[in-house]
């Protein structure tokens, strides 16, 4: 555009007054048209292949396997841009929804905001989470306290079963598109169990994302800002006339629509009184108007008495937003690499569809730029990608709970429901460090060497997180008092505060911590641990692959994106023939399929497979 | 514990004598070994109820519910007193081994933990410096090498250690810093090709990473198994333990990087207890690691800084606890470290149009304490791209 502009006024600065004005119109619809389609060109329709076809698939969804890329590969350009971004006509895939454990009841909300808020609102009112204080007799809040516990227990491990049913999603939609841009919006838009403390909201949100994560931008930006999960992150609930608080508001002009530097301290106050008295009820949004100041703000030179939604609207008026939104979209479909230029025309065409993102997806999907050396295969996948896609060309159809899904995205940098801060995860090379890329490997590992000594972490404490637990478990078994079984007895010596067991005889904060954990892991239904139903030896025999070499040909098209050089395919060849003894492969079918395992296991550990 | 001891012993057994660390990594250490430790505390630690002026009325009414009285501090002047969950650095200053710097931070200050962390990271507020400003120390201190000079052990790498010339090792868990193989599988193991004729940066990138995944791995897990100290770091080492571990093992690394994770310093509700639980995590561990280092015979040759992206507003919130805020104290810790205040507490009556404190100390003079003070450079102006004057903190 700004090329564009400069040419513009050269020629005017060249052109005499009288031509000039007759000029002029013509040549504004000219720029116009050529606006149209210099911010992205399309691909030539016959250019559409199967290397692009197998690029589309990979970054709308979580990788293909070749039957998918075949068929899409068969359409044509636009039938398939259309496909992948509506999804189809007719869902083969039904969702069951998500099947709560039943771990929550109504005592529990609100739920106060920390252990001691819990126990002065008990000691106050002689009731909290549900629950009366005991009359009389030793630890009266006791039953208080483990309720408390059980529930950060309880709502961790069952947003724990939210994402593995997320997971499942991922791997087995037909409409990939819809995860994977619910996936962008969840780091869009992050928010964080541990902080959230409610599976329910979670869930809620992750709803939201599935249901307007490809519909209109002003319309999921106004479900956000009145989520409840949204609501309690960024403490919105506390953001009353008297007090305004700022955190809700300036996450929303800084992290949500138009980034740092765009507005003035000034507006971000403003802003924050026009979401005064917005707070949730469980899982409602609910204006509290009396806690509303309905005075005169000025938001970005806007003046009146504004309310949030106002607000959203003149954000969504400004320039900077649909090039801030357009080019964190494009940054996250194709490529880290965005010139001001094309982040400029981005935004204007997502300005001009009304900030619909469907069509504004479709003309980045069936663009050249999308299409060219600078984008294919230069992607980082992200660790939940990886694990997913992995899962996905190995023709998995269950999502399997050994190696745990969120153990492992989590060590890998990327925990659902659990992003490090509220503006989510930095993608690209952010995903990557030397002890992250063996951890990748190690992943791989796991998958096709299942780990005998598995053991569910989430429901077993292990003793080096949580000692504290597994010692007064074993000194309640063994007979000790509840004040002994939770007394600390390694000397810890000078550094002694956090270490000091609570000694308030109305409760005691360790037994609620272990008790806690006991009630969560007798009501939240396990995670089943099936493992990967991997077989290799079938996928290669049907591929049609004779011998060693087509075998490990045929493993590298189907796993990478990139080329591999041929002297590493033949040594990866010539590998698997000592292992098997032959080169041809149909001989020994019957024990193919670890030294296969061996294979794919090297393949899958080279730099080359972390790009999608 | 007994993971380490069960390694000693199945390293005993296999022959190996158990030298004393001290002896074991003398040969190693470089010809200058001084270290610099860099803790951060992510969120905003509020160091107004950290470093508390009891004296100051003003204060008090600032912070009408979330002020510390005086019977809680832990005393440290006639002016001055610690949080309670201060108690290690407390003993630290009482040895004079810690300089509080007041006031520290920028011209228009950034509200946002992310921006104003990049300021902090790179040194260079509202540039976009790709480089982070332990990086471009490293890269000027030693251009050419050796490798493994700035270790980061966290689970990303910080933008502060991004360098131009050195891969900064990443890890958190070193026993996870381990690629499984089997041994049937060693000699097929593909080597790195670095002829990467599609100008595929990524692929480039990626490469690095693993060549430094493949020298670093094995002596990060060698010095973490060798590990074996007594000392109490609390309930949250915050990495530190690991520091002293490849220190132990005689690491030619000068800038080790930390930080406390999950921006825990962010404390807009409720923050007293909270706040004290978080400064006693930080300060039993920096307190636990100084006397690792004594008892390593290093005490001499490593200093800590310890910092936060910004302080928090000089007033309370309506929700016990405060916003975002500006200026704030800094740490420098260690025997080498003169103890004491150096730089200005901001007045509390003289509050910026936010009701911020006002700075008084550019945090780079800090960081160029650092830089010529303890790692003996004389290219802090080059490294922070400004002439920013040292405080007389090692001298």
């Amino acid at each position: 555009m700004p090329r564009l502009k400069y040419s513009f006024l050269d020629l005017r600065a060249k052109t005499s007054a009288n031509l000039c004005k007759a000029c002029l119109g013509a040549l504004i619809i000219f720029l116009g048209a050529i606006n149209q389609g210099i911010a992205l060109e399309r691909l030539a329709a016959e250019d559409w292949d199967t290397r692009n076809a197998t690029h589309l698939l990979e970054r709308t969804g979580f990788g293909a396997t070749p039957e998918d890329i075949k068929n899409l590969s068969q359409l044509s350009l636009e039938d398939a841009v259309n496909l992948v971004v509506d999804g189809p006509k007719i869902r083969t895939k039904n969702f069951n929804s998500f099947v709560h454990s039943g771990v929550f009841d109504i005592g529990l909300d609100p739920f106060p905001p920390s252990r001691p808020a819990t126990t002065n609102l008990a000691e106050k009112t002689g009731e909290a989470l549900g629950i009366k204080v005991r009359p009389d007799g030793n630890r009266p809040l006791q039953p208080i306290v483990d309720k408390f516990f059980y529930w950060l227990r309880a709502s961790r491990l069952e947003t724990d079963r939210v994402t593995q049913w997320w997971g499942q999603r991922m791997l087995v939609s037909d409409y990939p598109l819809q995860e994977k841009m619910a996936l962008f919006w969840h780091g869009h838009f992050a928010t964080n169990e541990d902080k959230v403390r409610d599976y329910r909201k979670m869930l809620q949100q992750l709803e939201l994302f599935h249901a307007e994560g490809l519909g209109d931008f002003r319309t999921l930006m106004i479900a956000v800002s009145q989520n409840p999960a949204m609501l309690m992150f960024l403490d919105a609930g506390v953001n009353i006339k008297s007090a305004p608080n700022e955190n809700f508001a300036r996450e929303i002009v800084e992290i949500f629509t138009m980034g740092v530097g765009h507005y003035t301290e000034h507006d971000v106050r403003e802003a924050a009184r026009t979401f005064t008295g917005w707070n949730f009820k469980g899982l409602s949004f609910e204006v509290n108007a009396s806690e509303h100041d309905n005075g005169n703000k000025t938001f970005l030179g806007h003046s009146g008495n504004l309310n949030g939604v106002d607000v959203i609207d003149i954000i969504l008026q400004q320039k900077v937003t649909s090039e801030f939104i357009a080019g964190k979209i494009y940054r996250f479909l194709a490529s880290q690499e965005l010139t001001n230029e094309l982040k400029e025309e981005l935004g204007i065409a997502l300005k001009s569809k009304n900030y619909q993102l469907k069509p504004f997806l479709k003309d980045i999907l069936s663009s050249q730029q999308f299409y060219s050396d600078k984008v294919v295969a230069t992607r980082i996948k992200s660790p939940v990608e990886l694990v997913v896609s992995t899962y996905r060309k190995l023709g998995l159809e269950n999502l399997p709970g050994a190696p745990d899904f969120n153990y492992t995205t989590g060590r890998l940098g990327q925990r659902l429901m659990h992003p490090p801060t509220v503006a989510g995860w930095s993608y690209g090379k952010s995903w990557i460090t030397p002890s992250l890329i063996i951890q990748r490997s190690n992943f791989i590992h796991a998958v096709l060497f299942p780990d005998i000594a598995f053991i569910p972490w989430d429901r077993y404490p292990d003793g080096d997180t949580n000692y504290n637990i597994l010692s007064v478990h074993k000194k309640i078994k063994e007979g000790l008092t509840i004040t002994d079984a939770t007394k600390t007895n390694v000397d810890y010596g000078e550094a002694a505060l956090s270490n000091q067991p609570d000694r308030n005889e109305e409760f005691n904060t360790r037994f609620g911590s272990y008790r806690g954990w006991q009630m969560a892991i007798e009501r939240v239904k396990p995670i089943e641990r099936d493992l990967p139903e991997v077989n290799l030896t079938d996928m290669v025999l049907n591929s049609g692959a004779l011998n060693t070499k087509e075998t490990v040909t045929y493993l590298v098209d189907r796993f990478l994106s990139v080329p591999l050089d041929l002297s590493t395919q033949k040594s990866l060849s010539d590998f698997l023939e000592k292992e098997i003894g032959t080169q041809q492969i149909s001989q020994v079918a019957g024990s193919l399929e670890y030294p296969l395992r061996l294979v794919l296991h090297l393949i899958l550990s080279l730099p080359e497979y972390q790009l999608g | 514990m007994d993971r380490r001891l069960l390694l000693k012993q199945a390293a005993a057994l296999a022959g190996f004598a158990l030298q004393p660390l001290k002896a074991m990594s003398s040969p190693l250490i470089s010809p200058n070994p001084r270290i610099l430790v860099v803790f951060e505390l992510s969120g905003g630690n509020d160091g107004l109820n950290t470093i508390v002026p009891y004296k100051n009325d003003e204060y008090y009414k600032l912070r009408p519910t979330i002020a510390l009285p005086k019977s809680k501090l832990l005393e440290i002047d006639d002016e001055w007193g610690m949080n309670p969950g201060f108690a290690g650095m407390k003993q630290i200053w009482d040895r004079g081994d810690l300089a509080i710097i007041h006031g520290c931070g920028y011209e228009r200050p950034s509200y946002s933990h992310f921006t104003s962390m990049a300021y902090w990271h790179t040194a260079a507020p509202n540039s976009g410096d790709p480089y982070g400003w332990c990086g471009r120390t490293a890269d000027a201190l030693a251009p050419h090498g050796p490798e493994n000079y700035i270790i980061n052990i966290n689970s990303s790498q910080s933008l502060a250690v991004q360098s131009k010339y050195h891969t900064p090792i990443v890890f958190d868990d070193p026993s996870e810093f381990r690629k499984i193989i089997r041994s049937e599988q060693l000699s097929a193991i593909p080597d790195i090709k670095k002829n990467n004729a599609q100008k595929n940066a990524s692929l480039d990138f990626l490469h690095d990473i693993e060549k430094s995944a493949k020298a670093s791995s094995l002596r990060v897990r060698k010095a973490w198994e060798n590990y074996d100290s007594a000392v109490d770091y609390g309930a949250l080492s915050s990495q530190l333990d690991k520091v002293a571990a490849c220190i132990a093992a005689g690491f030619p690394t000068q800038i080790y990087y930390v930080a406390f994770r999950n921006n825990a310093f962010d404390t807009h509700v409720h923050q007293v207890n909270l706040h004290q639980r978080l400064l006693t995590y930080a300060a039993d561990a920096v307190r636990g690691f100084l006397a690792d280092m004594e008892r390593l015979g290093m005490a001499d040759n490593v200093s800590l800084m310890m910092f936060s992206e910004f302080g928090r507003r000089a007033g309370e919130n309506a929700n016990l606890g405060t916003d975002h805020g500006s200026a704030n104290n800094m740490f420098l810790a260690g025997k080498s470290v003169k103890g004491g205040h150096y730089g200005k507490a901001p007045n509390l009556l003289d509050l910026d149009d936010t009701d911020n404190l006002k700075f008084t100390t550019d945090f780079r003079r800090v960081y160029a304490t650092a830089i010529e003070g303890w790692l003996e450079s004389k290219k802090a102006e080059h490294i922070l791209k400004g002439k920013f004057q040292s405080f007389p903190i090692f001298t």
